[in-house]
């Protein structure tokens, strides 16, 4: 909840005569203007940058996970500068896009949000419901986060501050993999049925008495820091805010960082007393290193496997199992004596700017605004590998591949504005009339045979020409139009009956002539009882207030150019002549128009006992449909594929945020409690044309999004359980300790099943948590603060494919290095894991994808800090402001989680399905727990100052 | 004041009227992709050609097409490392066959979009000032594929959704299939009949199609409807026709046609002709050959056209060609000794994984028979063929570099006699008149060899051949010509091209149509024997690797029978293109699959297991047939009556 600053330009009338004593306004960012929060009839919820700024992080994601009920923030990934998955209200797209819509500063923003410095933040808002986001019409569907970063204020001297931490990253657990020993004697264990020897013999590499732990070879602690500095202050005409920040984390995996440089400036001036103009910049370089180092390599090496030579020089490659299986060794120095002969960086440039005119009009209370958005972001990457790198022949070619590309992205918006008081009536009225554009292009070429290693990338033409590449699907250029007009009345009755109606028409360029307009309305009511008279007795209630909210937005899920059908390349050789043919892959389909999303939404909000315990609670029905999925066509059509709006989806929940203060002595013990928790229910309503399952997707109608399709565990067969030749064909030889899933068949008259296990038998397993949250708690005693922020979830399934099939590194089979599990023998029935090397399929044990489920229940604290402000009379003589001083570990503990229990690892996802696995097996929206950079837990020190 | 607000009243009335521009905003313009609109003109469509030859690669140098077209068939069962791609084809109780199995999707899965291509070429092609030289290849491409899908599903759609054998832009979710008769009289017969006419005698490109090429598709087309109209064992079709021509002609007529045309095509051979020897045709050096005449092309010299890294980890997966690695056996694990002692870090791998012909990447899913070792390739010694298509010798490669042991000069092997690079490690032997020692289990040579007294070499005799270890595919494996010290690239997908068609076959084809009745210049023995002559022709002899010159082809053509069956023509079938994706077709033409598939024999899964087992397999009529695949009716919407109506008869 912002607070409103003095000064600023969004005046307020005080003459309210009922407002609540000593009570300042607090105004929420809700598009295209403010509204005081007792007003807001939509449902938004606001983070202010103080509390992004109690979570020290390198993305403002990391800091806004678990402050906000319905807001799911997920990490997809573990390494250094990786983006987090926002989910607003659930996931409603099949094959679009669900991530929600950033404004920053007013104007859509077309960056990364890790472009945005955590630092310089002053609030973040959040609409969630579609009565708050249809004034963005086809974007809005998704939700809107609104950035918004602090400006220097009026009349205000020159402030300078200093931001800073620094840290150490270290390891949080270690992927749970055996050791020599415990390896050496499940390749000894894991004899086919019917055999006297294991499945896999020691390779030349490979000897019972080693015992290597891979992973102490590879990771090493890591820094993190970060820099911020900053300058602040105004006349009377203006205001100014400039900053520059720092900041660097790398990574335990050996030669990988992220490193960040932004500065940011905000202007705002006073011409005369009716014009006004201002700007506001956000520019920032950012370099990743490394990215594309294997996380996981190291984690399916033989752990009896020798590193190193008899003479003591490290192995380049080794050959394990028997010589089935030969890798390039990576260890920290391995990586770390590359020098020129491996590079891999991600170099980005971006440039967000905004600039704006504002006059008053004749009319009272008329204001127009003229905004423009400038944006240019670029980013270029290069990597190289030279002769033998990475490959197991010493002699494999060295190989450079370099790429760029560039986002274009203007907005012009032309804004009227009439804000009036009539008596009891107050009247905000907006108009808008926008376009937009977006350009991207990106580009891709590769090459071999790069005749030095000290060109690395940076001259790909010394390579022979016939070794350049250019692949045609690697070049890419799209550029997407919007036209849009807007009208929002807000209109509040002696702040009892408040209404909010929008109608808002885009067209846009992605969809065929004939059908690029669409309207979307949008209509919430408020009812705020505090302010009827009858209440005014009641001094224990501070704030009551009804909400509800019906709206239509959409989604602009159609890619661009999709309408017009698609030919892909299919390259081929005669002989030594290349060519490159074309085949239909998608036929042209005119008819394709957006997701529409309605949704409807109910709200309280309340405070009592003099607002120590504030919140609210609300409910939402989201019912998307006309959702695009990739159809499959029969092959007979000679198209694989078409887009079309065909599938319904729904989200509901609930969501409840209470804020208390517990206790409230400035001078002694304060002790403040935030804690949200929501549940959001994710159904498949329909599917293309009457289906019931999407079986390669992973559909299913009546059950969420993510829902997997597998068999399902019961345990492991043991010797003498019945009708093991009927259900699972094989000899009992095999079978006997093999994993056992249910049979959903019928039984023959005898009680006998009638059919062996098989597809039929799998079943749908719904992903989703009952539900989810966060907390947050700050106690404060005299100069000193402890803060902790926190979050958990109840429920779900969380997919750990290190121990399922696609990881291959739980393929009991003595292979390659296994996760340490307890496992069948003869003297261990009662083993959860199945009996090494017997009944496989494939290179696993059959089933052996039922493995990776776990319950995905936990509660964690993310961070816990403790501050120290120094005395102010102290500071005085130093004219320092202030000073805060303070530690933060992050991802300290885990309090509870059965797979943490059960693994030791953090319990949070860390890779898309389809990413580091061995072989495919989930889907790329699934967040799973896959062989990534294994997770840390950080050891800041930092400090804030002012002066 | 005023003033100002009337200017910025005109400011703001200026920038408004910037958008009235704006409607351009929303037309889009692609500049990186190609969509419909660019087959409408006429780059677009020649460049439909060259999609047309890559479709090949789909399916030809797939190691799951290989399941298709060989397991469950006299030639090949499961081996160790199989899963259901494999082991559901067998027909022997390990899964069945129906319309989810993979491998048996793949024709129709993979052919109709390059039938479309085809279709547009053909309607669209003579608009743009194309040469019927040249469109003849669109013709020939959809008459074999048609050809293709008719022998795999019988009966298939010609409408794809906008007439028959229309180019279809319609995403059309009904299909009905048409009857065998009417498809292979309206487009397989009448597109390579116009493909004969029109198509160059040389290629246009590089293993390009030709007249030749055309005429043996059309006369293996004509000997298969043939049979087809004949039924000799009464196997059903769908959907369901009489066996009657539309043309009026008789199977007869047609078995004179197939022997006619493949008899123009010796006679006329072009730039085509057979090669000296059996192992000339199939080196990877002399890949490419005159015998050679259309195959799906690869690429060791560009990523890009070779839609591969040809020195990264080949995917195992389409349109790479990897065929070769399901029927190579995990050859690394046979151990030899630094010393006499074999104490544990004495023991190595003598053969490493290395990219060349007899080895390459071992994936252990498919594995011949006892009755192909034993009595297809009975004769190894005077017929070329045994030991030009399967490893029988595993050598020490341990010297080349980057092995770890590029310097150990000699290893200890069976009998704890010294073996030197490139020596014999592990064989195979040619019969069963030694039974080697075997161990139990794994033995000292790490896969269950067996040793014969004063060999030095692990030995195997064909009775002792399991699931496990057994000869790998010598003629389709890897051959390159990088890295000639070293190992090379033996986990990349092959860069050899993958044969399609051959020039021999006309000899066969022709051969088969003078069985079935056909008379002309040259007897179904003359025929055969020109195959088995060449055949006794020895130029290298891959089981000692050493030039073997050789001349005994008075041998063969001595022994071959006086009377030319259809058997044996299959047996001389299965000799010449043993692991080449003939067999099931071949089998199913005849309708000799049951008979022959009938049981097979095969040691087990482990190392040490030299039993034979017997398996017998069941394959009944419907068989013949393989299954609709699932994906195509679940994505028709039609009626569950018309879906189930759609389906092959026994798959449900």
């Amino acid at each position: 909840m912002t607070l409103l600053p003095s000064g600023i330009a969004y005046s307020q009338v005080k003459k309210d005569t009922v407002a609540k004593e000593n009570k300042i306004d607090e105004v929420v960012v809700i598009g295209y203007g403010t509204q005081r929060k007792e007003a807001v009839t939509g449902s938004v919820a606001t983070v202010k940058g103080d509390a992004l700024r109690e979570v020290p992080s390198a993305n403002i994601t990391q800091a806004l996970q678990g402050r906000t009920a319905g807001v799911d923030i997920s990490q997809t990934s573990t390494k250094p500068g990786a983006a987090m998955q926002i989910r607003i209200r659930g996931t409603r797209s099949l094959t679009g896009d669900n991530n929600p819509l950033i404004v920053l500063d007013g104007i859509p923003f077309v960056g990364s949000l890790g472009d945005i410095s955590s630092s310089d933040i002053k609030s973040i808002d959040i609409l969630k419901d579609a009565s708050a986001t249809a004034i963005y019409g086809s974007r809005g569907a998704n939700g809107v986060i609104l950035v918004t970063t602090n400006r220097g204020a009026k009349g205000q001297k020159p402030k300078f501050s200093y931001n800073t931490f620094t840290g150490v990253q270290t390891l949080f657990s270690k992927y749970p993999m055996m050791d020599g020993p415990k390896f050496a004697q499940l390749r000894a264990y894991a004899i086919p049925a019917g055999n006297t020897t294991p499945l896999y013999s020691n390779g030349a590499d490979e000897n019972n008495g080693v015992n290597t732990d891979w992973q102490s070879l590879y990771y090493k602690p890591a820094m993190m820091t970060s820099h911020d500095i900053g300058v602040s202050g105004g006349t009377e005409g203006g205001n100014y805010n400039v900053g520059l920040s720092y900041f660097k984390q790398n990574a335990l995996i050996p030669i990988q960082s992220y490193e960040r440089f932004a500065l940011r400036m905000a202007i705002d001036q006073q011409v005369g007393s009716i014009f006004k103009f201002g700007f506001t910049t956000n520019t920032n370089y950012s370099v990743s290193e490394g990215n594309g180092v294997n996380p996981g390599a190291v984690l399916g090496y033989s752990p009896i496997a020798n590193p190193y030579n008899p003479d003591g020089t490290p192995k380049r490659v080794m050959s394990t199992a028997g010589g089935i299986d030969q890798t390039w060794i990576y260890t920290r120095g391995s990586l770390g004596s590359l020098g020129d002969k491996y590079i891999d960086e991600t170099k980005a440039f971006a440039s967000y700017n905004n600039l704006y005119g504002e006059a008053s009009l004749p009319i009272k209370g008329l204001k127009y605004r003229l905004n423009i958005g400038l944006d240019y972001r670029t980013s270029n990457s290069g990597n190289y590998s030279g002769v033998g790198v990475f490959n197991t022949n010493p002699l494999g070619p060295s190989a450079a591949g370099r790429g760029n590309n560039q986002t274009y992205h203007w907005v012009l918006e032309n804004l009227l504005t009439y804000d009036r008081t009539f008596g009891k009536h107050k009247v905000n009225a907006v108009a808008l009339y926008s376009a937009e554009q977006n350009k991207y292009t990106s580009s891709y070429m590769s090459a071999k045979n790069v005749p030095a290693d000290f060109f690395q990338y940076y001259n790909l033409g010394q390579s022979p020409q016939a070794d350049i590449t250019v692949r045609p699907e690697d070049q890419i250029y799209w550029k997407t139009g919007l036209l849009s007009a807007m009208g929002r009345i807000m209109y509040t009755y002696d702040n009892k009956y408040m209404l909010t109606a929008t109608l808002r028409a885009d067209g846009s360029s992605r969809l065929a002539p004939g059908n690029k307009w669409h309207t979307y309305p949008a209509l919430s009511l408020g009812w705020n009882v505090t302010n009827e008279s009858f209440m005014q007795n009641i001094k224990a209630i501070n704030l009551l207030k009804f909400r509800a909210g019906w709206g239509q937005t959409s989604n602009q899920a159609v890619d661009p150019y999709s309408t017009m059908g698609r030919f892909n390349v299919a390259p081929y050789n005669y002989g030594s002549a290349g060519s490159t043919g074309i085949y239909g892959s998608q036929p042209p389909n005119p008819n394709l128009g957006w997701e529409y999303s309605k949704t409807q939404n109910y709200g309280i909000d309340f405070g009592i006992l003099n607002n120590r315990l504030t919140g609210s609670v609300e409910y939402y029905k989201t019912h998307t449909y006309d959702l695009l999925t990739q159809k499959s066509l029969p092959a007979t059509s000679g198209w694989s594929s078409i887009v079309s709006n065909v599938a319904e989806t729904e989200n509901k929940g609930v969501e409840v945020s209470l804020n208390g203060v517990i206790f409230d002595n400035p001078d002694g013990f304060t002790w403040e409690a935030g804690v949200n928790f929501y549940t959001n229910k994710n159904k498949i309503l329909s599917l293309a044309s009457g289906t019931e399952r999407d079986v390669n997707n992973l559909w299913f109608v009546g059950h969420n999004i993510n829902s997997l399709y597998d068999y399902q565990y019961i345990g492991l067969w043991q010797a003498g359980d019945p009708y093991q030749n009927i259900l699972e064909p094989g000899t009992a030889a095999d079978v006997i300790g093999s994993i056992k899933v249910l049979y959903t068949g019928g039984y023959n008259a005898d009680g006998t099943p009638v059919r062996a296990i098989g597809p039929d038998d799998r079943q749908i397993f719904d992903t989703a948590p009952k539900f989810q949250g966060g907390f947050n708690m700050r106690f404060a005693y005299k100069n000193f603060e402890l803060s902790t922020v926190g979050a958990f979830q109840h429920g779900g399934i969380l997919v750990s494919t290190i121990y399922g099939s696609a990881s291959y590194l739980n393929r009991l089979t003595g292979r390659g290095n296994n996760v340490d599990v307890d496992y069948w023998t003869e003297d261990n029935t009662g083993a959860y894991f199945p009996r090494p090397g017997r009944h496989l399929s494939g290179d696993n044990p059959k089933y052996s994808s039922t493995l990776a489920m776990f319950d995905a229940s936990y509660l964690k604290l993310r961070t816990i800090t403790l501050g120290y402000n120094v005395n102010k009379d102290f500071l005085k003589d130093l004219k320092i402001t202030s000073l805060r001083i303070y530690f933060t570990v992050t991802n300290p503990v885990v309090l509870f989680s059965p797979y943490h229990k059960f693994s030791g690892m953090d319990p949070e996802p860390n890779s898309f399905g389809n990413e580091n696995q061995a072989v495919s097996g989930y889907q790329n929206r699934q967040l799973v727990i896959g062989t990534n950079n294994p997770s840390t837990r950080n050891y800041l020190m930092g400090l804030n100052l002012t002066f | 004041m005023i003033n100002f607000n009337k200017k910025l009243l005109l400011g703001a009335i200026f920038l408004s009227l910037t958008f009235t521009g704006c409607n351009e905003i929303l037309d889009e313009q692609p500049r990186s992709i190609y969509t419909a609109d660019y087959f409408n003109t006429p780059d677009g469509v020649n460049q439909g050609f060259t999609a047309l030859y890559r479709q090949m690669r789909l399916l030809y140098g797939n190691g799951y097409f290989m399941s298709n077209c060989q397991n469950g068939t006299d030639e090949s069962t499961w081996a160790q490392s199989a899963d259901g791609n494999f082991k559901e084809l067998d027909m022997s109780g390990n899964g069945i066959i129906n319309s989810n199995t993979f491998p048996t999707s793949m024709v129709w899965n993979s052919v109709f979009p390059y039938i479309n291509t085809a279709n547009g070429i053909i309607e669209k092609g003579p608009g743009f000032g194309i040469a019927e030289s040249m469109i003849s290849e669109a013709r020939f491409f959809r008459g074999f594929y048609y050809f293709m899908l008719i022998q795999t599903y019988g009966g298939v759609p010609m409408d794809l959704g906008a007439g028959e054998l229309k180019y279809n832009t319609v995403p059309s979710t009904s299909s009905a299939r048409n009857t065998v008769p009417e498809v292979y009289t309206k487009t397989v017969f009448a597109d390579l009949k116009k493909a004969i006419e029109n198509l160059p005698v040389s290629p246009r490109v590089t293993g390009g199609v030709t007249k030749n090429v055309a005429r043996l598709m059309l006369a293996k087309a004509y000997l298969t409807y043939g049979w087809w109209l004949q039924n000799p064992n009464g196997i059903p079709t769908y959907p369901e026709a009489a066996r009657n021509d539309p043309d009026g002609h008789n199977a007869q007529w047609y078995f004179q046609q197939a022997y006619d045309i493949a008899m123009e095509g010796i006679n006329n051979p072009g730039s085509y002709s057979l090669q000296p020897t059996f192992y000339d045709v199939n080196v990877g050096s002399n890949d490419r050959n005159t015998e050679s005449m259309l195959y799906a092309d690869h690429t060791q010299s560009s990523t890009y056209y070779n839609e591969s890294d040809p020195v990264g980890f080949g995917s195992g997966w389409a349109p790479d060609n990897f065929a070769a690695w399901m029927q190579t056996w995990n050859y690394t694990a046979i151990k030899s000794s630094k010393t006499t002692a074999w104490a544990g870090a004495d023991v190595v791998s003598a053969v490493q994984r290395e990219a060349a012909q007899p080895l390459g990447r071992p994936w252990v899913r498919m594995c011949p028979t006892l009755g192909v070792i034993k009595n297809t390739f009975a004769d190894k010694t005077n017929d070329s063929r045994y030991d030009g298509t399967f490893v029988t010798t595993y050598r020490g490669n341990w010297n080349k570099t980057g092995t770890g042991l590029t310097s150990v000069p000699v290893l200890y092997n069976a009998n704890n006699l010294p073996v030197q690079p490139g020596g014999a490690i592990l064989s195979f032997l040619n019969d069963d008149s030694q039974t080697p020692a075997y161990p139990s289990g794994s033995g000292q040579s790490g896969v269950g060899a067996g040793t014969l007294s004063g060999r030095a070499d692990w030995v195997i005799a064909p009775n002792g051949i399991s699931r496990i270890v057994y000869p790998g595919l010598w003629k389709i494996g890897t051959y390159r010509t990088d890295d000639p010290n070293g190992l090379g690239y033996p986990n990349a997908g092959l860069t050899r091209p993958f044969s399609v068609a051959k020039f021999s076959e006309f000899y066969f084809i022709a051969a088969e149509s003078a069985v079935k009745g056909a008379s002309g210049a040259m007897t179904a023995r003359d025929l055969i024997n020109v195959i088995r002559a060449r055949a006794g022709k020895w130029k290298f002899n891959n089981a000692q690797n050493t030039a073997y010159v050789a001349d005994n082809s008075a041998a063969m053509t001595a022994a071959t029978p006086t009377v030319i069956t259809i058997d044996y023509l299959l047996a001389e079938r299965s000799r010449e293109y043993y692991g080449e994706f003939y067999r099931w077709y071949d089998l199913v033409r005849t309708q000799k699959w049951g008979d022959y598939a009938a049981s097979y024999q095969i040691g087990g899964a482990s190392y040490g297991d030299h039993n034979p087992q017997t398996i017998t397999r069941t394959i009944k009529p419907f068989h013949y047939l393989r299954p609709i695949p699932q994906n195509q009716i679940d994505a028709m919407e039609v009626s569950s009556d018309i879906k189930a109506k759609y389906q092959n008869p026994g798959y449900n």
